[in-house]
């Protein structure tokens, strides 16, 4: 009997990887033994980020670990990967919605469409700004040449900041040469994890978006071709990964606030930030506005962000 | 077939394919496709070679090859390098030796404008060799001085190598370039002490300049002194911006660009002829570093899909299990051996991502290893039969200096390079003390 | 049939020698996005496009400046052999080795054309026919990829210019080849 060979590509790079992916892709193997194996590449090691979709639909690649927005998949529901902004609160939320608010039913269809198998959804950390100089105001924001995610950097523009997008594995050089002035990609846990923390000195207490949305895909044929016994093997370890990262981001963005000494804490007041979050419930109807899956997807997040605030403590405070 | 022996069988075929002269970048993207179609078929054998040009288009400091090649031909072409000669050909000619030393400055100045060999190369063979070979020096001499000489391009800032070896590492071109500072002037120190040792010995390879070729007016000497501004200013026009952080890499490497192409023109060098030249060249020697790091790159993704780096890290660590500083010393010593008959630059994106890591997870700093490196391409650069100085020097030389000539010309030097490699690897704070200084907070 | 081959070969050095001498000024181009880029940082807001733009004109660079300089002769070949060899040996060999350039080429385009039908929307395995499909009228453009930036730029028009200079590239290699045909021709003669 062959063993079934897998070549998957998450978006992570080696560093951060580490801790995220390769604990259950080794566990993975472990298991399925000369049944299955499968061989994991890290950010843009085999293909490009950018081509990483097309990838896994012609096989190249046959599974991936990646949000939706930052390897532009062609879907209607693309620009919800990554950081949608302020659709959630808390790691927690995003497993939530998928499972009980029915994004998962909606994900399976448009992905579907596209020749791909979504697998299951889970939740990576907050996203916080990184910067090179401090952010105390708005006006802070101005100018400032940032990394971030496709659909985050459209949102953020309005505030002046300048969107900038590379390689993965380049950032940290990138700070240092000056091509970018901070990052908005990640919490706390991640910017020291994989070296941010170097080369940057002030980490921004609000966030965008309490928690990323990313997913497990497969390409179609691969995945109908595997036994049901190893799908389902695939889908405990994909489990096992987000529950990984709800108690290690969960953990480590406290952590580091509190004791991490690489980078000084700055904040935008409250008065001030909710400008910021009134702007993303306008952005919310801009993109509800493209298409009736948008729409879909928009107003479960409103709904469930609705029942939360009605839920109160510990779901919502004030 | 074991990935091991596929990877084995992928770079000895590539090697016999480069024997039979072909272009470089047709045999190692072959080679690439063919193997990634073995391997993979019509899942994804036949999109490996594109994606590359893909990947190659988002490693955003290769802009910076074409503004250092197109400022080094800018500066060899126009000749305002001539300047530059005469001062050290005025200031040094008393000196046994003195015009081979002044050679060695001059081309630590013309590194310090452009990011490759080439300039230097170009400038040395053209302005330098001639009146050396007419003053009665030994041929096979300045012939090496000239090939080492320019071969600092590479290691004194800006260098494309090392903007090459910081995408790979994933290290700041910043701390790599002023890196390569000391190790590089210490370098040159050497060419020069090697260059006084051999002409006290025996004068005859450089004799001292007639006192009528001296008889110069003290008021013209100072003169030729204010040449040497000019490639500070160049300098400095492009790394202060950069290294205080207000212009990005990118940017700065096309400020440099353009400083020279004014001084060419404020000068009254850039004739129409001078700039037909600059600007196709630079589009020919570009497009050579393109092509052949395009197919590199899909070479090094069916590497990396094979887990070469995998087995590579074993074979040092586990099989034969050998101490750090152990691995160190074969991992430079295979390099300087492929140097010798691969082409460079692919080996720099082929052999480095495997070798990288490697480093790294020994816990060797990875910006010292990227001086150990750079000197060992300048090597590799020199060493027969495949060395992009030595393609120069035959395309450039003068009719006297046969084959023979240039490839006994370069012993010397190679060793003084070897010796200069071991120096830096014994001493790191060598190549870090800069970097730290100026980066320290 | 020599005839066909000497025609062929003027046409093709002609074109690609006109496009390379075009794509030869992008270095101009490139150099007035970076100043730009550097300009509006330090004195404006910097600007989204510039990074991509210059990323986007060094393709264009090299890639349609690549049978430019093959025409020139720079790409550089490994001559501890091949230098010593005589012209017709040369020929002999370069006619069997280009094929393996032609070769490489060829996947590479194929890599090229099916990642365009994939930037307008087509994510089928057949990308020939869709681009049939498009003139003929049976198929159309559907989802089009954007760059994963904030600029957002549609990718079809930088793979475009990539299919026509790895197409050029292509023609410029046979070329390369018929003209060793032709010098094998004439030492015989
Ligand atoms: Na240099
Ligand atoms: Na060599």
């Amino acid at each position: 009997q062959n063993t079934i060979k897998w070549r998957m590509q998450t978006y992570a790079g080696a560093s951060l990887a580490a801790e995220v992916i390769v604990p259950a892709i080794d566990m993975f193997n472990k298991i399925a033994g000369d049944r299955m194996q499968i061989e994991l590449f890290f950010a843009d090691q085999l293909v490009p980020t950018g081509e990483l979709f097309q990838a896994m639909q012609r096989g190249t690649i046959d599974a991936v670990q990646s949000d939706d927005d930052s390897m532009a998949s062609p879907t209607e529901v693309t620009v919800f990967g990554g950081y949608f902004p302020f659709a959630s609160r808390y790691s927690l939320d995003v497993p939530v919605l998928f499972n009980k608010y029915g994004l998962n039913e909606i994900w399976d269809e448009e992905y579907s469409k596209v020749g791909v198998k979504h697998i299951s959804a889970g939740a990576w950390d907050p996203c916080h700004f990184a910067t090179k100089d401090p952010i105390r105001s708005l006006e802070d924001l101005k100018g400032k040449r940032i990394f971030t995610f496709p659909t985050a950097g459209r949102f953020l523009s309005q505030f002046g900041v300048v969107p900038v997008n590379l390689p993965w594995e380049d950032i940290e050089v990138a700070v240092q040469t000056g091509e970018l002035d901070g990052i908005a990609w990640s919490g706390i846990t991640e910017d020291y994890t994989v070296g941010w923390a170097d080369v940057t000195n002030y980490f921004l207490t609000n966030n965008i978006s309490g928690a990323w949305a990313g997913s497990f895909f497969a390409n179609m044929e691969r995945w109908n071709e595997l036994p049901e016994d190893l799908q389902t093997l695939f889908r405990v370890c994909c489990d096992q990964s987000h529950y990984y990262r709800q108690w290690w981001y969960w953990g480590g963005e406290a952590d580091l606030r509190v004791n991490g000494p690489k980078m000084e804490l700055t904040s935008i007041p409250d008065e001030e930030w909710a400008t910021v979050e009134s702007a993303a419930f306008e952005f919310w109807e801009e993109i509800a506005a493209e298409s009736e899956t948008k729409r879909r997807v928009v107003d479960i997040i409103k709904k469930y962000n609705a029942d939360m605030v009605k839920a109160g403590r510990p779901y919502r405070y004030g | 077939m074991s990935y091991e022996l596929i990877a084995t069988l992928m770079f000895s075929s590539m090697m016999l394919m480069l024997l039979t002269g072909q272009r470089v970048f047709g045999a190692i993207g072959f080679i690439a496709v063919v193997a990634a179609l073995l391997l993979w078929g019509d899942r994804g054998g036949f999109d490996i070679g594109f994606s590359a040009a893909m990947k190659l288009m988002k490693w955003y400091p290769l802009l910076t090859l074409p503004m250092f090649i197109f400022m080094g031909y800018v500066l060899s072409e126009s000749k305002i390098a001539d300047d530059l000669y005469k001062m050290f050909h005025v200031w040094m000619g008393g000196l046994r030796g003195g015009l081979a030393i002044g050679t060695i400055g001059l081309m630590v100045l013309i590194s310090a404008m452009n990011g490759l060999s080439v300039a230097g190369m170009a400038i040395g063979s053209t302005i330098a060799l001639p009146e050396l070979l007419k003053r009665g020096y030994d041929k096979r001499m300045v012939t090496g001085v000239i090939q080492a000489g320019s071969s600092l391009g590479i290691l004194v800032p800006p260098s494309v190598v090392l903007v090459l070896y910081a995408m790979i590492a994933r290290q700041p071109v910043g701390q790599l370039w002023l890196a390569g500072v000391v190790p590089g002037l210490m370098m040159a120190a050497m060419f020069v002490a090697y260059i006084v040792i051999r002409c006290w010995m025996n004068p005859v390879l450089g004799p001292v300049l007639d006192a009528s070729a001296r008889d110069i007016p003290r008021a013209e000497k100072l003169r030729l002194l204010r040449a040497g501004l000019l490639p500070l200013i160049i300098f400095a026009a492009m790394m202060v911006p950069f290294v205080k952080g207000w212009t990005s890499l990118v940017e700065s490497s096309a400020i440099g660009a353009i400083a020279a192409f004014m001084a060419a023109v404020i000068k009254g060098r850039m004739t129409r002829e001078v700039f037909e030249k600059s600007v196709r060249n630079t589009l020919g020697i570009t497009c050579m570093f393109m092509w052949i790091i395009l197919a590199a790159l899909a070479f090094g993704a069916v590497f990396d899909g094979l887990g070469a780096v995998k087995a590579i890290d074993s074979l040092f660590t586990e099989r034969l299990n050998l101490n750090p500083w152990m691995i160190l010393i074969l991992m430079q010593l295979s390099f300087i051996l492929m140097g010798t008959f691969l082409d460079d630059t692919a080996m720099l994106v082929i052999v480095a991502p495997l070798y990288v890591p490697l480093v790294g997870a020994l816990g060797f700093d990875l910006v010292w290893y990227g001086i150990l490196y750079t000197i060992t391409c300048q090597i590799a650069y020199m060493t027969p039969p495949f060395g992009y100085n030595l393609f120069l020097m035959r395309a450039m030389a003068p009719p006297e200096i046969s084959l023979r000539d240039i490839y006994s010309s370069i012993t010397p030097f190679v060793l003084v390079m070897v010796l200069a490699l071991v120096l830096v690897m014994a001493f790191p704070q060598l190549a870090l003390w800069l970097p730290e200084k100026i980066y320290g907070n | 049939m020599f005839r066909v081959m000497q025609g062929y070969i003027r046409a093709v050095d002609a074109v690609n020698h006109r496009i390379g001498r075009m794509a030869m000024y992008g270095i101009f181009v490139l150099m007035g996005i970076l100043l730009w880029s550097s300009i509006s940082k330090t004195f404006f807001v910097p600007s989204l496009w510039t990074l991509e733009m210059a990323q986007f004109v060094m393709v264009a660079y090299y890639i349609l400046g690549g049978p430019y300089s093959i025409q020139m002769g720079t790409n550089v070949r490994m001559d501890l052999l091949y230098g010593e060899w005589s012209t017709r040996r040369k020929a002999q060999f370069d006619l069997l080795t280009v094929l393996f350039l032609i070769f490489y080429l060829c996947v590479l385009l194929y890599g090229a054309v099916s990642s365009t039908a994939y930037s307008l929307g087509y994510w089928g395995s057949a990308p020939f026919s869709f681009f049939g499909g498009l003139i003929t009228g049976t198929e159309e453009i559907g989802t089009m990829e954007r760059a994963s930036s904030a600029w957002r730029p549609y990718m079809w028009p930088i793979k475009s210019v990539m299919i026509l200079g790895m197409f050029l590239m292509l023609l410029q290699c046979i070329s390369e080849l018929f003209k060793d045909v032709l010098r094998l021709r004439d030492e015989a003669n």
